[in-house]
């Protein structure tokens, strides 16, 4: 390690964030690769490190003769600070080179409030923040996917070019034809030229957008052959697509420090508040003895004490009892705890409680999302007051006494009585225990009761809706807390500014990047960490754009407007979004995939005529 | 069960390994060895790990040890290769014994210290002042809030090499759970005494008992 850099840890918290060297990360010899493809994930390195999607296409691109993926991390304030005063620059942790070195610069979107992190990665990287000012040269291409790449649009003026949909065989396209443009010695706008062509890529420089006199688009055209549409990419057997045989071990503890076995991609259930739920569709199984020998696999090359079965919901995933038949052996002779997260209400068993904490008993987490029947069939929850209960007695039964209910506030139709519901059926909870003859002895209940605010997410039913304003979500939370008489119930939710900005952020479209720019100039970066968060430096950044926050976020959408992400193809017809929509305001409910097909058009992303099940 | 005692180094870039993190890694390890740990029989079976004398972060060493139990008995020297090859870079098994002796035996540790800076003379001309100094009170802060100790009389026998980047200083502290001085306070103190600036590395060479054997 370079002297320079020894220097600097040794002023800062956390160091071994900033080292590498950690097991399973891969090394290469740099004179035998010609594409160096820094991977960044806009957040601190626990957080990053947590992440699955990193793991699968640094294994993904590293798997790829001649090309080599290295981490980068967001530094936290103190490292920031200590590089920037001695000229450091933000390097890969494999190979301490500055980004300058890199072929391709790979950002990852989890979450709105990334964004400025991003521009300031890229900054203290040494690399042109705006996609105009990189010039001809080919090396340092901008890229970025995952979620929120599905409404790139506030990033247009940043990025190169972005990934929708899955990366597994995407990423390592892009990076082919980067390769032969390399040797062909090809300019930066004729590699996106061509990059534009691959399904699944959009290159926002080969796009216009013109505007109504209200704001609202007017046409988004595309230029030089792009493709007026950019469909998403998708995985279509997921048994067959990469996954890495072991990840990379933090030394320091990170947020998911475990084995993460993701059991299938998708859901079936269509909750009309969840983006995840209609962005992952069509919904794909992995077959549980490919998932046996990944799973054997990972416990082996990382030692690892816990693995998570992950998906958007477990115990909807069809292999469940057979995969929990064939790995429980395994991991309770070594003494490896399984967790399941993601679990529902209605088919949540007594036995699978008993095979989830045959090792170690850990949290239950369940999550109504809405206090009443009527609002629950509003966002198509398909869960039972009955069902809700029915989970809580089989968890204090088998020994629980604390549980989490996750709720959300400020959905779509909701009222007072949908708030005093949330208490109400904590109430509920909590007179059941009391009232089990079987409960544990000697012990009280715990209900932790866990609410979020509501932010409408391009591509789901409520992409027309508005968004509370921050008075109605502060409003709202006094009210709930007044509801809480008892001290078995405590009660969480979240500063209502961060609500707003994520979702200003969610629907934008790309006269935001001004913003987005202008907010990271006065010092906005870390917006996800309550204490880093300035509403007051975003506000001021918004105004001085000319731009109207509830424009974005307070306003609601006619079905004939042209939303700022409609040119994006996620598989999901637009048709469906608006029929669910109109579901929605008569609180009517939408079954499972399983049970019938709701005709969302996503099937036809596994091949023509191919239907889910 | 058979205890054992385990010998390593943690050099290089392991040094930014907080002494947690290094029981968590070890943990690990020693699960992808595949070695026949003792659990602990609680509500939360996890595997006992003991480690003597932990190392500040940002601290190098050639003579960690942690204490173990197996289940059954392997050979020393399988135990040796079998961890090895599960370890990250940083980290080397130098030996692995029955416990000699118990922690408390523990009274003194070595310490290598290199000072970079732009003038080693210089800097050893100032720290042969600040040694011969009648006194060098200076607060030491502990678990239960801070003493002031008198660093002076553990400077007597501080080995000094001037090389051209650094000035290395070799001291003999008191460690273990009676007395225990780190060296970066005399470090510290050292620094407020001098106008040069330097940088550090300190590497724990040696861990000793009370009648001066190494710590086994």
């Amino acid at each position: 390690m370079e002297e320079n850099l020894s220097r600097l840890l040794a002023r800062v918290q956390k160091p071994a964030r900033y080292t590498g060297g950690e097991l399973n990360q891969t090394v290469k010899d740099k004179a035998a690769v010609d594409c160096r493809f820094a991977f960044c994930f806009p957040d601190t390195y626990e957080i990053g490190m947590s992440h699955l999607g990193m793991k699968i296409l640094y294994d993904a691109l590293n798997r790829m003769d001649g090309v080599w993926c290295e981490r980068v991390f967001a530094p936290a304030e103190d490292m920031e600070t200590a590089m920037r005063e001695e000229g450091v620059p933000l390097y890969g942790l494999e190979s301490y080179d500055p980004l300058t070195d890199f072929d391709m610069i790979g950002f990852t979107l989890q979450y709105e409030l990334s964004y400025t992190n991003l521009l300031n990665m890229l900054d203290l990287g040494g690399i042109p923040v705006f996609q105009k000012d990189r010039g001809e040269g080919l090396r340092g291409i901008v890229i970025a996917g995952g979620p929120c790449a599905v409404n790139p649009e506030p990033l247009a003026d940043f990025v190169d070019l972005f990934n929708i949909g899955e990366g597994e065989y995407m990423l390592p396209e892009v990076v082919e034809l980067y390769r032969k443009a390399k040797r062909a010695g090809l300019s930066r706008s004729e590699f996106l030229k061509q990059a534009a062509q691959i399904e699944g890529i959009y290159v926002p420089s080969l796009y216009t957008a013109e505007y109504h006199a209200d704001g609202t688009i007017s046409a988004f055209i595309p230029h030089e052959g792009a493709p007026a549409r950019v469909k998403k990419r998708i995985v279509r057997e997921l048994d067959e697509a990469p996954y890495p045989p072991s990840f990379p071990v933090p030394f320091i503890e990170t947020v998911h420090d475990r084995v993460i076995l993701e059991v299938m991609r998708g859901c079936i259930r269509g909750c009309r508040f969840c983006q995840a739920g209609f962005l992952y569709r069509p919904l794909r199984e992995k077959s549980p003895k490919r998932l046996c020998e990944q799973a054997k696999s990972l416990c082996e090359t990382t030692g690892y004490e816990e693995i998570s079965l992950s998906s958007l919901s477990t115990s909807d995933f069809s292999g469940l009892p057979e995969l929990l038949r064939d790995l429980l052996p395994y991991t309770a002779e070594r003494k490896i705890n399984l967790a399941l997260p993601s679990l529902r209400v209605d088919n949540f068993s007594e036995e699978l409680l008993e095979q989830i904490q045959s090792v170690r008993k850990s949290g239950l987490t369940f999550a109504p999302e809405a206090g009443t029947q009527r609002l629950r069939d509003v966002i198509n929850k398909n869960v039972t007051e009955d069902e809700v209960l029915r989970s809580m007695e089989i968890a204090f039964a088998g020994g629980h006494t604390g549980v989490k209910l996750y709720f959300m506030m400020g959905l779509p139709t909701e009222t007072s009585e949908d708030i005093a519901g949330i208490i109400e059926l904590a109430q509920k909870v909590v007179d059941l225990y009391y009232h089990m003859p079987q409960k544990p002895k000697g012990k009280g209940v715990q209900v932790s009761v866990s609410v979020s605010t509501f932010v409408p997410k391009p591509f789901t039913p409520f992409q027309w809706e508005p968004q509370d304003t921050m008075e109605m979500i502060r409003r709202k939370q006094a009210e709930l807390v007044s509801h809480n008489k008892s001290k078995k119930i405590s009660v969480h939710y979240h500063e209502s500014k961060v609500s707003v900005l994520e979702g200003i952020l969610a629907r934008g479209d790309r006269r935001l990047g001004k913003a987005i720019y202008t907010a990271w100039q006065k010092g906005c970066k870390m917006d996800g960490w309550s204490d880093r968060f300035r509403f007051d430096l975003w506000t001021d950044a918004l105004a001085e754009c000319g731009l109207d926050p509830a424009f974005y976020a307070n306003r609601c959408r006619s079905y004939e407007e042209i939303l700022p992400w409609d040119f994006i193809d996620i598989g999901v017809d637009k048709a469906f979004l608006m029929r669910e929509n109109e579901k929605a305001k008569k609180a009517e409910t939408t079954p499972h995939c399983r049970a019938k097909c709701a005709g969302c058009g996503a099937n036809r992303l596994k091949g023509e005529g191919v239907s889910c099940f | 069960m058979i205890p054992i005692r385990i010998f390593f180094t943690k050099t290089g870039v392991a040094r930014y390994i907080s002494h947690l993190d290094v029981n968590r890694m070890m943990q690990r390890a020693l699960k992808r060895a595949e070695l026949p740990v003792w659990y602990t029989e609680g509500f939360n079976p996890h595997m006992y790990l003991t480690f003597a004398l932990p190392l500040s972060l940002g601290q190098e060493s050639l003579c960690e040890s942690m204490d173990l139990r197996l289940n059954e008995p392997v050979p020393p020297e399988e135990v040796q290769c079998r961890l090895q090859a599960a370890l990250p870079d940083g980290f080397s098994v130098t030996g692995v014994f029955p416990p000699q002796e118990k922690y408390a035996a523990i009274a003194a540790a070595v310490y290598r210290c290199e000072l970079y800076t732009e003038q080693p003379e210089t800097l050893a001309a100032d720290w042969e002042r600040f040694a011969a100094l009648p006194e060098i009170l200076t607060e030491k802060k502990t678990k239960r809030g801070s003493s002031t100790v008198d660093l002076r009389p553990l400077l007597s026998d501080v080995k000094r090499e001037q090389g051209e980047e650094a000035l290395t200083l070799t001291v003999r502290l008191p460690a273990g759970s009676v007395s225990n001085i780190n060296p970066s306070l005399i470090l510290e103190a050292f620094a407020a005494h001098t106008d040069q600036v330097f940088y550090s590395r300190i590497l724990r060479t040696g861990v000793f008992t009370s009648d001066g054997k190494p710590f086994r």
